[in-house]
């Protein structure tokens, strides 16, 4: 790559950003060198602050006021870092266009999708108002909108999370861009609008030849686009090869880590997972059977069991966000039929709206169950009030997703762990301290971190600290509610190891929830599966995810990205033959 | 660049925004080594402001940082100890030797300060001149600034605490409670405090009310600061009220529910520290609007009426007297405005200490200079889309290196009640 | 959306309505019905107070009493108003309010509308050029107008604004220290409001500098205070700026069509500048036709702009609207300030055009022209010191708005976009930063009219504020009643108005409601 070749399109010589903070230089990225070609995606790959986004934003001249970007930057042989203002919003939107992780807030919430494409062609084309509206239509047509002319004149808040990318991306392509930065342009999207905007994307890198820069977290997307693969760490490139050599023989140790944290869906399976191969042919032929829009349950054989001293059961239940003021009631979750055993890991899958965070709730009775019964350990909880609750309360322990959200701010790590067993075993002083230090041993943190407050810690941390929590009354229950979704795919590899020690050690019976696939085969023994609030299928992790029955549930796994390309070349092969066969489309 | 759909964002307006994960460097470590030690890994760009305070002493630091709030600060206690100790407070009698009642022999001619720029190191006996009865202006405008800091203090408690106890039930209660509560602060707000002000004013210092059978002369000015602070205290509650009402909805509220913690619990232990910042801003400019509005009450003859004195009311006293003795109207004038500035002064260095948003001002000279230093060639550089021509701004020294947080709506919206708290 | 209004405003007025009650009660037990015989001697004083009583009708239970007053106040929505009487003054309440209403009202939206337009236009200055000498400049100066006790700004304003300014008038000279300074000062502001690199901000200095010393020496040198007009080069000069900084700001100078709309437009406008001399002096004119001219002028903008054709002739006709409303204000204004010379030699005025006292001069016969005049300097003091205390919520407000929405997403998607800064600014940022702007309008108009109690009291500007304050003076009940009613409603209309711009503006609540 030293030789200049003449399909070079941007070329990036040294390029280093820094941030003036604290009265000091913070190095953010250095030392980057890498070239993009015409029509290749690049994929930037790195965890948390690796430095993948701002350098990529400093080729536009976007970092933030207390930033600086030093090096070189060539697109098309002009040099990108220092170019004066007026000229760098020539090559913004022009030459270089980016495509912004969350759409929602990426679009202005008071003009229409339409005109903020058009404005996009308007600033850089000499055009009237009457054919940018045209070239438009035919950007939203390109990236398959559905409805483009009725779309034209919606407002982001009236689109859907899928659409809304779908503007964007149309509003990046809008000047046919040398250079196109897609910034974490699929994190935000559930996993089956996600393959409905990778395909999209997949389908546009053929027909437009511009250079993609992506930038991701996600192996599994990478494995789907990417060409070439750098490695980010703590601001510096540790690895830069082809796809195949990244993925097939990772040179550097971090690389391997991060490939071998990475959760691998069917690594549980003895088959593997659904859409992988041809093999699993005879489970397509089932698909007659249920059809799409069915929201009856589904049970493979061992997905119901039976026993009278269910941790948790619910039996018809439903479960409603109550009125408040003048917003109705909400019944997120529809006559839903689940057992858990004691000592049982049951994973809830489903995309957002689903309803799975409400039957993690309603288990502690933050929401009420509306109809049908929902016990805990025998207890029954439909209808009973807060002060009632104190008992089922003991007996449940509850990880929240968000572990910067889940701790009290103002209170010291060590008083929020402590908490459960001061209002219910009233333990104090000495006693109290030993207990929250033994609880702090078992997550593997220090006990002098006891007295430090949730900011000083890392996510990792954070979430160890609200699993220490959650232990601290030995529930027979525990409630997991995302608990890794928030985390860096290594952080969240140890917090996971951590979680199947501590269910070893305590035998405590748990509802995992999650929406990733692969996480929830590799912690639970059954997974069920939920949508818009109807439980969907049951059943054991390997015949869930080897042999789906449901129609939502094959293309739910089949849209799951995997890391490994050669692997998910066949699974998008598999998906689309699936999407055929179906009768309709899943519309982003 | 976190790293989910569902993530909420790492805080609403009170949790750190700079916390470790948004930084951008690495929030973790290697994964090779194992243990917890490696997810803390190097702290990230933000976190190092932060590094090892509890919430408190960053806010500390912040507001220690505020020139202007410390200014303000200085200032006013000066004037507090000034005043104080000139006139005395209830049985210690106070340096100055004039009293603010009695009236002596007129110095110079028509009682005009015997302080004056041309002399500044010269008090005399009436360094801010006299009325045409001889009174001392010094001695009234002192016992005015007690009396008026007296009435801006209870006015401030009376309203911190209505606002807070009414806001913190409506907000966590919501529901028919809310709604009958936000009617009634719609109530106090739907006319002009002034005008309410000055109903009961002439309620408390008219002849029909009486208080335990004392004088109105010793509880006139506690009474009226008490009645006030009960009409101050519907914008201190609809922010405590919102404020509540996004707490309920953060997790460690349900996880201290799910602990068994009840609401009392719950509001006082849980939600009420983390709404300290809006209610220690609010509470600080509020009292900077009560001050003024105590003045301009006494002003229209409905506050605090002759033989006392506030500031307000020296002004109503001497306002004819403009032309003849403007030294009169000018010092009591001034003292209101000096008060009203620090106070406002403070609530604003308050205000940036409790926004976890505020981050340190990058100065575009310190930032060049120590390009130099590192040997860099600073033309050889690119900023956040412009120091030079157009010019923009990247508000708030945007977070930097944050990529971007998916929904990070939690904090959204508060700027705008920051705007209408301050406002009178 | 319309039950949404309704619902609102419903509950409003339920609130007025319990409002008015528990201040009816309080105000019947605060107020001193017999505060003029407390101190009399008279021999027949038990019956004086019993007269009074009866007149009063005191022996009634002030429930009672407030029940009658509703079924009378009521009377207004069926055109049959009974808001009792001043007893001290023996007036009915009605008879009172028409002159008071419309003169507050006039009072409090001239004093509204300058803050929000010099409000949000520092406040928006101050955000972009946010950390910098202008923007503590400014910071300081809001904090220090919020500090300002209106009355005392009222009473200096009546001293200096008035009674000082019309004595400098009859002798115009100041010395060349205080032009110079005036001169650096106004250098030193646009220098720190414009910005840019040092290359900029010397050369804007200078210039600024040069200008206003220019500005300020013609002024004093022609006598230009006693005959104040811009006469057809004013107009013609100020008309040419507006087109281009109009057109800079709504579409930037690259849009030359644009810009040869504006500048034909102001062309326009000074061709028309003789003959609308003509039509003043010889049709007498009134607000309607001032209204006529102004669609004229505003259709001939649109005209000229639709005329230039090009690919948006829209965007040509509307900044060619924009001037012409511009030409025509100046023209209008100039034709305002033709009368004064006439107006201060007016034997009722006598060379102090300022005025101090009032809401017109008395006896002040004259044309349409100086009659707005007269009704300008009147409004002039106590619109400025209101003005003063609300532009810094305002400035203080549009600017932390606009620091938040800066920040947001989409500016870097704008940013990103390749859209210049003044279009990011403009378009994207200031239309989100005044959305909640909505919903602080009507707070402060609330606030206004709070302070137009003390600066009616001030300037004897018989409003709605003098009424109250004089009647809580004379313990009369129903006119403060009617008071409170008619600040309640105004309160009313406010928030409605403002719950309506919100949702017109904001497209995600058109959607929802």
């Amino acid at each position: 790559m030293e030789t200049p070749q003449k399909d070079v399109i941007l070329s990036v010589r040294d390029l280093g950003v820094r941030f003036w903070v604290n009265d000091e230089w913070m190095t953010a990225a250095e030392g980057l060198t890498y070239d993009v070609r015409k029509g290749e995606v690049l994929a930037i790959v790195g965890e948390s602050g690796s430095g993948k986004s701002q350098s990529s934003m400093s080729l536009m001249g976007l970092v933030p006021k207390n930033g600086r970007a030093s090096g070189s930057a060539q697109l098309d042989g002009r040099e990108l870092i220092g170019m004066r203002d007026e000229q760098m919003q020539k090559v913004r939107g022009n030459d270089i266009s980016v495509i912004f992780q969350e759409p929602m807030t990426a679009l202005n919430p008071v003009y229409t999708a339409g005109f903020q494409i058009s404005e996009t062609l308007r600033v850089h084309n000499v055009m009237g108002p009457r054919e940018a509206k045209d070239e438009a239509l035919r950007l939203l047509r390109l990236v398959e909108m559905p409805d483009p002319e009725e779309r034209y004149d919606s407002f982001p808040h009236q689109l859907s999370g899928g659409q809304r990318q779908r503007v964007m991306i149309a509003q990046a392509l809008a000047c046919e861009p040398r250079l196109l930065i897609a910034d974490e342009p699929t994190t935000a999207l559930d996993v089956t609008v996600q393959a409905e905007i990778l395909k999209l994307m997949r389908n546009l890198r053929e027909k437009v030849d511009a250079g993609i820069i992506l930038i991701t977290h996600d192996m599994g997307v990478v494995a789907d686009m990417a060409d070439r693969i750098l490695v980010m760490k703590q601001g510096r490139v540790v690895e830069e090869g082809s796809a195949t050599q990244i993925f097939t023989d990772p040179q550097h140790d971090y690389t391997k880590q991060l490939l071998a944290a990475v959760p691998h869906l069917g690594s549980r399976s003895e088959e593997r997972a659904f859409g992988s191969g041809a093999e699993k042919r005879d489970g397509v032929d089932d698909l007659a059977a249920i059809p799409l829009e069915s929201n009856d349950t589904y049970e493979h054989p061992g997905g119901r069991i039976q026993i009278d001293d269910a941790a948790l059961k619910l039996a018809g239940a439903s479960i409603e966000y109550p009125a408040v003021g003048r917003k109705k009631a909400f019944r997120a979750a529809r006559s839903i039929d689940l057992q858990i055993a004691p000592g049982e890991v049951v994973g809830l899958v489903g995309e957002s709206g689903s309803g799975k965070t409400t039957i993690g709730r309603a288990s502690v009775g933050l929401i009420p169950v509306v109809e049908g019964s929902l016990t805990v350990g025998g207890e029954e909880i439909a209808g009973k009030r807060d002060k009632h609750l104190r008992g089922v309360r003991r007996t449940v322990g509850f990880v929240f997703q968000d572990p910067g959200s889940s701790l009290n701010p103002r209170l010291p790590v060590g008083e929020s762990i402590g908490e459960p067993m001061y209002l219910h075993e009233g333990l104090k002083g000495p006693a109290l301290s030993s207990r929250v230090e033994e609880l702090l041993d078992s997550v593997e943190l220090p006990r002098s971190m006891r007295n430090r407050y949730p900011h000083e810690f890392s996510g990792g941390q954070r979430q160890r600290i609200g699993i220490a929590r959650a232990l601290a009354l030995k529930p027979r229950l525990l409630i997991a509610d995302e608990p890794t979704s928030a985390l860096d795919v290594s952080v969240q590899d140890r917090v996971l190891a951590l979680f199947r020690n501590l269910q070893e050690e305590y035998g405590f019976a748990c509802l995992f929830i999650s929406h990733d696939l692969a996480v929830v085969e590799m912690v639970a023994s059954r997974i069920a599966v939920m949508r818009h609030g109807h439980l969907l299928e049951v059943g054991p992790s390997a015949d869930v995810v080897a042999a789906p029955r449901h129609p939502y549930t094959q293309r739910l796994l089949a849209a799951v990205p995997v890391p490994d390309p050669v692997e998910q070349r066949r699974r998008r092969e598999a998906r689309d033959a699936l999407l055929v066969s179906g009768s309709e489309d899943l519309v982003g | 660049m976190s790293n989910t759909p569902r993530t909420t964002g790492p805080g609403g307006q009170n949790a750190p925004r700079g916390g470790p994960e948004t930084g951008p460097t690495a929030e973790t470590g290697p994964p090779a080594e194992t243990g917890p030690a490696a997810e803390t890994g190097p702290i990230s760009i933000e976190g190092r402001e932060t590094e090892g305070l509890s919430q408190g002493a960053i806010v500390r630091r912040k507001f220690f940082g505020h020139k202007g709030a410390m200014a303000g600060m200085f200032v006013l206690a000066a004037i507090a100890v000034f005043a104080y100790s000139a006139q005395g407070f209830g049985p210690i009698p106070g340096w100055w030797i004039h009293n603010h009642t009695s009236s002596g022999p007129i110095m110079n001619p028509a009682g005009a300060p015997t302080w004056s720029l041309a002399d500044p190191f010269t008090f005399g006996q009436h360094p801010f001149g006299q009325d045409d009865i001889g009174r001392d202006n010094f001695a009234r405008v002192m016992k005015g600034v007690q009396i008026s800091l007296m009435v801006m203090v209870i006015i401030g408690i009376v309203a911190l605490v209505l606002g807070t106890v009414i806001g913190a039930i409506a907000g966590y209660y919501r529901g028919r409670l809310d709604a009958f509560l936000m009617r009634v602060t719609d109530g106090f707000i739907i006319l002009p405090t002034i005008v309410v002000g000055s109903i009961l004013g002439k309620l408390v210092s008219g002849p029909n009310f009486s208080l335990f059978g004392l004088s109105s002369a010793t509880y006139m000015a506690p009474a009226l600061a008490v009645v006030l602070g009960a009409i101050l205290w519907t914008s201190l509650a609809r922010l405590v009220r919102g404020e509540f009402l996004a707490l309920r909805e953060r997790e460690f509220v349900d996880s201290a529910r799910v602990a068994g913690a009840g609401d009392f619990r719950i509001m006082a232990k849980h939600m009420l520290p983390n709404t300290m910042g809006v209610i220690i801003v609010n509470t600080t400019l509020l009292m900077s609007q009560a001050i003024v509005l105590e003045a301009a009450l006494s002003f229209l003859g409905f506050g605090i009426r002759a033989p006392q004195v506030s500031l307000g009311q020296l002004i109503n006293e001497y306002q004819s007297a403009f032309a003849s003795r403007p030294w009169l109207f000018w010092w009591a004038g001034l003292f209101i405005i000096l008060i009203a500035l620090c106070v406002n002064f403070i609530g604003d260095g308050l205000r940036d200490a409790f926004d976890p948003r505020m981050k340190t001002v990058p100065s575009l000279r310190r930032m060049n200079r120590a390009d130099r230093r590192a040997g860099r060639v600073p033309g050889r550089q690119m900023s956040g889309t412009g120091q030079q021509e157009t010019g923009t701004t990247t508000a708030e020294a945007k977070r930097p290196g944050t990529d971007h947080e998916p929904g990070a709506d939690g904090d959204g919206g508060d700027d705008g009640d920051d705007g209408k708290g301050a406002s009178h | 959306m319309i039950r949404f209004l309704l619902r609102r405003t419903l509950s409003t007025a339920l609130v007025l309505l319990v409002v008015t009650f528990v201040l009816y009660l309080l105000l019947d037990y605060t107020l001193d019905y017999f505060f003029d015989l407390r101190q009399s001697t008279a021999p027949n004083i038990g019956q004086l107070y019993e007269a009074r009583a009866q007149l009063l009708d005191l022996d009634t239970p002030a429930v009672v009493r407030y029940f009658q007053w509703l079924a009378g106040a009521s009377g207004c929505l069926v055109g049959m108003c009974d808001l009792g009487t001043a007893w001290y003054l023996g007036q009915d309440v009605t008879s009172q309010l028409p002159g008071a209403i419309v003169n507050t009202i006039k009072l409090v939206t001239a004093a509204t509308v300058f803050a929000i337009v010099i409000g949000v236009f520092i406040g928006l200055v101050s955000a972009i050029r946010q950390y910098t000498g202008f923007d503590y400049f400014i910071t300081f100066l809001s904090f220090l107008m919020y500090s300002l006790p209106v009355f005392w700004v009222a009473v200096l304003l009546k001293q200096y604004g008035a009674i000082e300014f019309n004595n400098f008038l009859a002798d115009p000279t100041v010395g060349w220290g205080t032009i110079i300074t005036v001169s650096l000062v106004s250098g030193l502001l646009w220098m720190g409001a414009l910005g840019g690199s040092s290359r900029r901000r010397i050369p804007v200095f200078i210039g600024a500098a040069v200008v206003t010393f220019a500005v300020v020496w013609f002024i004093l040198a022609t006598g230009w205070l006693n005959s104040p007009s811009l006469g057809i080069v004013g107009v013609g000069l100020t008309g040419l700026a507006a087109a281009v900084v109009l057109t800079y700001l709504s579409t930037g100078l690259g849009n030359r069509r644009a810009l040869w709309t504006s500048l034909t437009v102001a062309v326009v406008g000074i061709g028309l500048y003789m003959p609308l001399q003509n039509l003043f002096w010889y049709v007498e004119m009134s607000w309607l036709w001032m209204l006529l001219l102004l669609v004229v002028a505003i259709g001939i903008g649109l005209a000229v702009g639709l005329a230039f054709r090009g690919r948006d002739p829209w965007v040509s006709a509307r900044t060619g609207a924009l001037v012409a409303a511009v030409m025509s204000f100046f023209v209008f204004v100039d034709r305002v300030f033709q009368g004064w010379g006439e107006y201060s030699r007016h034997p009722a005025i006598n060379g102090r055009p300022i005025a101090t006292i009032g809401a017109e001069t008395p006896n002040l016969a004259g044309d349409f022209w100086v009659t707005n005049l007269d009704s300008f300097t009147h409004l002039l003091l106590p619109s400025i010191a209101l003005i003063l205390i609300s532009l810094a919520s305002y400035t203080r407000y549009t600017r932390g708005s606009m620091l938040e929405v800066l920040g947001q997403d989409y500016i870097r998607t704008a940013r990103a976009k390749g859209l210049p800064e003044r279009t990011v600014v403009m378009r994207h940022a200031l239309r989100n930063a005044l959305l909640p702007l909505a919903s602080v309008v009507p707070v402060d108009i609330i606030t206004m009219i709070g302070g137009a109690v003390i600066t009616e009291t001030i300037f004897g500007w018989s409003g709605m504020g003098k009424l109250f304050i004089d009647s809580m003076n004379r313990n009369e009940l129903d006119p403060i009643m009617a008071y409170i009613v008619i600040t309640g409603l105004l309160a009313v209309v406010a928030n409605l108005v403002a719950d309506f711009l919100y949702a017109v503006l904001d497209p995600r609540i058109r959607v929802n409601a």
